[in-house]
């Protein structure tokens, strides 16, 4: 049974560019010997924690996307518990709820299409309608966390 | 059973005007502007725990969650909302707590 799931971890700021690479290859080493597979790496770079962890008060995240059995994130879970370079880690299996969501998604382009067909309007939105911009548009950079520096609060 | 629910709207306008009138100052009734939930109105399905820019505004000064009385957040929406951020939390993302 193989599942998605996503698996963040935050590397103490001591850790060089190479040393984060290296865990990057621990975990990829794991997920290949225990039979899975790895979607996307993302490295959102060195980021200001909201709160100390040990003294420190930044880190470099990693997220890693993995396709894999429960037995293979618990040994990434164990692993990653003893290695001291990583200070704080997450994971969260995210193919049920991604799942959800598309099925969400799908339900309410499906009503609006059948709507517009209904009132004899063609089935998609044209560029321009509306009363006010797609919320899609403004929100391009949900994701783009890295050059968010300083978010202390 | 009809004349019941009559009784019930006779006495909620009866409580809204008691209301308009315990505000002596003000001459109009005190008009609240209806709360609705960020997420339906927005359509935005997808409330994820890396989205700092979308939590943060449901983490006021203490860091405390913003309760559904004051954000107008539906229970569904609320729901997922928490889970992210408690999410956001452990990867310190956004804080427990604040001074």
């Amino acid at each position: 049974m193989t599942r998605k799931y996503e698996l963040v971890y935050v590397v103490s700021p001591e850790a060089s560019d190479d040393q984060v690479a290296d865990l990057h290859n621990q975990v990829d080493a794991i997920v290949q010997r225990i039979g899975g597979s790895i979607e996307k790496t993302e490295n959102w770079g060195r980021r200001r924690l909201a709160y100390e962890i040990g003294r420190h008060k930044e880190g470099t995240y990693v997220l890693e996307v993995i396709h894999g059995t429960g037995e293979l994130m618990k040994e990434i879970d164990r692993r990653i518990k003893v290695t001291d370079l990583i200070i704080r880690h997450l994971v969260v299996r995210v193919d049920e709820a991604q799942a959800v969501i598309e099925r969400t998604k799908a339900r309410r382009s499906a009503t609006s299409q059948r709507r517009r067909v209904a009132r004899g309007l063609p089935a998609d939105r044209l560029p321009g309608e509306g009363q006010r911009g797609d919320p899609d548009d403004d929100r391009d950079d949900r994701f783009d966390i890295g050059n968010e520096r300083g978010m202390d609060r | 059973m009809n004349g019941g629910r009559k009784s019930f709207g006779a006495k909620k306008g009866g409580r809204a005007g008691a209301g308009a009138q315990g505000k002596d100052g003000q001459r109009r009734p005190m008009f609240r502007r209806r709360k609705v939930c960020k997420f339906c109105a927005d359509k935005i399905d997808d409330i994820n725990y890396k989205d700092t820019k979308l939590l943060l505004p449901f983490v006021p000064e203490r860091a405390k969650i913003l309760p559904r009385r004051i954000s107008g957040t539906c229970a569904l929406h609320q729901r997922k909302l928490r889970v992210a951020l408690m999410r956001a939390r452990q990867l310190a993302l956004i804080p427990y707590t604040a001074e």
